[in-house]
């Protein structure tokens, strides 16, 4: 049996066990298995209509579009979106991603005539990098300021970028088909040649 | 007071020769030792029953599959762990191995704030170190008494160098053997591979900053097979639990060891609340355990008993277990316990960007870095020195990826291209300072604060000496220099003014200090109890001085030092 096989037999014993709760406040879902799991993504957002789950899809594919590798639509990332804004964002951080919406929703066609979807390509564009320029004041946009949980105050499309790349390279599709994924490497070398065109490991060290 | 007789308590008699308090790194190795002589013994953790391998939940998940995206849950680590979850090795990968804050309080003074990082769960913070293992210099072990400061060790480097050995040998240190007085050689497996911008880095500081010395990091992770663990694989976030064993714990490592001598009886969920001293026998007879799940209360009579339950949870125990005879706290004939409180000086990490070596790259994710050991005021030099004593820094490798560099501006296939490839290098200096014992860093506890099981919380007072605050200043001064030589692009460094707060390195220590005088340290130069022949204290309480390296390794040795005189005491009928 080799290490990989062992794991899958260790997850299979595992999941599903029951373990005491009293006096802790771990939830159930925490023991099992996270490798076993269910994606994140696979669970179904209720969170907005689908007029707007369409409007998010198209700002997603506009950030990370597909290329010679899949994009943001084939890694499931407008589900990402929703369900973060449902059940992660906070009230204030909520609200800005509401009326974002909001104003792609209804804005945005009082003045271009149509629905922000059915622009065409270099209008959504420079509707979003004027949405951009608009927040650049942002504190989103400082230098070296990622290593934290949220900027609460960012505006939309801040909150879009942030939530479509997160999404994007910590998704199945992302990490397996456009960054460089071993998880089992067996060995170190620090040492090995980089081509101008190579991707990076997900992984930061530690 | 309560004997172990008190009919409030269930009656339990189960008789064992030696009780060990903690599965941690220290009781994990009394549970080997004790048991391998033959001892029958049974070990007692407040934390769940994690079982080696099968309960390491978050093992190997990629990040698709953590809630949110391994986005951090922020409403419930805020609730629930909002000191916990400030550790980097803190997520919900590991969650089940951490102390839960709020069922679990302490007290700790706002103006001398204490950071107590904690697991819950058997194998204790043994599942979570940093693993970085070193051995302490001779010059450690003469620091109190050629300077003044604490009182003397009762032993030096040439006590525990064989016990260094024992463990060594065991838990399997890889590193390379580079003949340092100031950084002895431990028992190496082979040394892990290095990036190739260290070699750089190394090349440079011999010609531009040759008084210093860089070693790869010393690490109790394997390199290869050993004592029926495997090799590293390499796949990275070692605190999610390794069920390959290859990084050492008392889950993968000492406590199998135990139980294959059929002599261990471990018990989990049993939170332990006082010891039971005899007065005629001037011994402890037991132990009184409350079950955190029921909260019945049961007691363990033995005729042995270690104390490893980490620092403060040790301090507690001794304190809450006071008698007629020992007012102020078991074993406290001295008044030392619960003062002396030390940890590391930790600096914020002096970040270099490296535009050398951009067309190498690295495969697999090396769980060490590398280590640069005390250079300042060794034996003979920097009389000048605004400070006393030393630090080292560790030294860190990351490549940029799309994690720092995110919240740029840009759309489409551009973007895309930037956030997948990887930017420049970094080389991150984190300093670890020596720290003075002194008194007033103590712990106390609170009579009128009980936690959930009817037990006084612990109240925690710890600040800086004006020593540790210029040796902040000359950690700066000397990681600037060090950035510079090493031919950083550019470079943040730490600052002028300390931030660290005391806990943080998670290196805490020295409230039942060892020494041979009975009236100023609670035990003797074999972690006895000068009060008290039948109690042994070997985890990082017993320490009467801090070095600069990572204590564990030094406490396993102690542990296994102590193990041995004990269970001699025991059969020669002297306990």
């Amino acid at each position: 049996m080799n290490r990989r096989e062992l794991l899958q037999c260790a997850a299979i014993l595992v999941s599903g066990v029951s373990v005491s709760r009293l006096g802790f406040s771990l939830s159930d879902e925490q023991w099992t298995y996270l490798a076993n799991a269910p994606d994140y993504i696979a669970r179904t957002p209720a969170y907005l209509s689908p007029s707007q789950r369409e409007i998010i899809a198209v700002i997603a594919d506009i950030i990370i579009p597909e290329t010679d590798t899949p994009g943001a639509i084939a890694a499931g990332v407008p589900r990402y979106i929703e369900l973060m804004a449902a059940d992660w964002l906070n009230d204030q951080e909520r609200g800005i991603f509401d009326a974002g919406v909001a104003y792609m929703e209804t804005a945005i066609p009082e003045e271009y005539g149509l629905p922000f979807v059915q622009l065409n390509p270099p209008q959504q564009l420079q509707i979003l990098e004027a949405m951009e320029a608009q927040a650049s004041d942002s504190s989103w946009y400082e230098l070296g300021n990622v290593q934290r949980d949220f900027v609460s105050d960012a505006p939309f499309i801040c909150q879009m970028k942030e939530l479509t790349i997160w999404g994007f390279f910590t998704s199945e599709v992302g990490v397996t088909q456009v960054l460089q994924y071993d998880p089992m490497p067996m060995h170190f070398d620090g040492d090995t040649p980089l081509g101008p065109d190579d991707s990076s490991s997900p992984e930061f060290l530690i | 007071m309560a004997t172990g007789t008190d009919p409030m308590i269930a009656a339990q008699h189960i008789d064992f020769d030696a009780i060990v308090i903690g599965s941690g790194i220290t009781g994990g190795w009394a549970a080997k030792e004790l048991t391998e002589k033959g001892l029958r013994v049974l070990v007692l953790d407040r934390g769940k029953n994690i079982r080696h391998g099968t309960d390491y939940l978050g093992e190997h998940a990629p990040d698709w599959k953590a809630p949110f995206q391994d986005k951090p849950d922020r409403e419930l680590f805020a609730r629930e762990y909002p000191l916990q979850s400030k550790n980097y090795a803190f997520s919900e990968f590991n969650r089940q191995f951490w102390n839960n804050d709020r069922d679990n309080p302490y007290i700790s003074n706002p103006e001398k704030p204490f950071e107590w990082f904690r697991a819950d769960a058997v194998g204790g913070r043994s599942l979570l170190w940093g693993r970085q293992s070193y051995r302490w210099s001779e010059q450690d072990f003469k620091s109190n008494s050629d300077d003044g400061n604490g009182i003397p060790w009762p032993i030096g480097y040439t006590d525990l160098a064989p016990w260094y050995s024992h463990v060594e040998k065991f838990a399997g240190i890889s590193g390379q053997a580079e003949g340092w007085p100031e950084l002895p050689d431990s028992e190496f497996l082979p040394p892990m591979n290095s990036f190739a911008l260290e070699r750089t880095i190394k090349q440079r500081l011999a010609k531009k900053a040759p008084d210093l010395r860089m070693t790869i990091g010393r690490s109790a992770v394997l390199t290869r097979d050993h004592n029926g663990r495997s090799a590293c694989h390499y796949c990275g976030p070692c605190h999610r639990g390794c069920s390959t064993g290859s990084y050492f714990s008392s889950q993968s490592a000492t406590l199998p060891a135990a139980r294959a001598t059929g002599n261990l009886t471990l018990k989990s969920d049993a939170v332990v609340e006082r010891l039971i001293y005899d007065e005629q026998s001037g011994k402890i007879t037991a132990v009184q355990v409350i079950d955190a799940n029921s909260g019945e209360r049961h007691s363990y009579s033995a005729r042995l008993f270690f104390l490893c339950a980490s620092t403060v949870a040790t301090t507690q125990l001794l304190l809450n277990s006071g008698s007629d005879k020992f007012p102020n706290g078991l074993a406290n004939h001295s008044g030392a316990l619960g003062q002396h409180l030390m940890d590391h000086l930790e600096s914020t990490p002096v970040v270099g960007i490296f535009l050398d070596d951009m067309d190498r790259y690295y495969f697999g994710n090396r769980p060490n870095g590398s280590y640069i050991p005390r250079f300042r005021n060794l034996p003979g030099q920097d009389a000048d020195s605004e400070f006393l004593r030393g630090y080292g820094f560790q030294a860190n490798v990351l490549r940029a990826n799309w994690k720092m560099a995110y919240n740029q501006k840009g759309f489409g296939a551009d973007l895309k291209d930037a956030l997948r490839k990887p930017g420049f290098w970094i080389w991150a200096l984190t300093g670890f300072g020596e720290c003075l014992p002194r008194p007033s860093n103590r712990i106390a506890l609170d009579h009128s604060k009980l936690d959930r099981f009817g037990i006084p919380q612990v109240s925690i007072e710890f600040d800086w000496s004006d020593n540790e605050q210029a040796m902040w200043k000359d950690m700066n001064q000397q990681s600037a220099r060090i950035m510079k030589a090493a031919g950083a692009v550019f470079y943040q460094g730490m600052g002028d003014t300390n931030t660290a707060i005391g806990g943080g390195a998670i290196h805490e220590m020295g409230t039942a200090r060892m020494g041979n005088d009975p009236a100023q340290s609670v035990l003797n130069a074999h972690n006895q109890a000068h009060d008290v022949a039948n109690l042994f204290v070997t985890d990082g309480s017993c320490m009467t001085s801090s070095s600069c390296v990572n204590p564990s390794l030094t406490y396993m040795a102690l542990t296994a030092r102590a193990c041995d005189y004990a269970s001699k005491q025991l059969a020669a009928g002297a306990i």
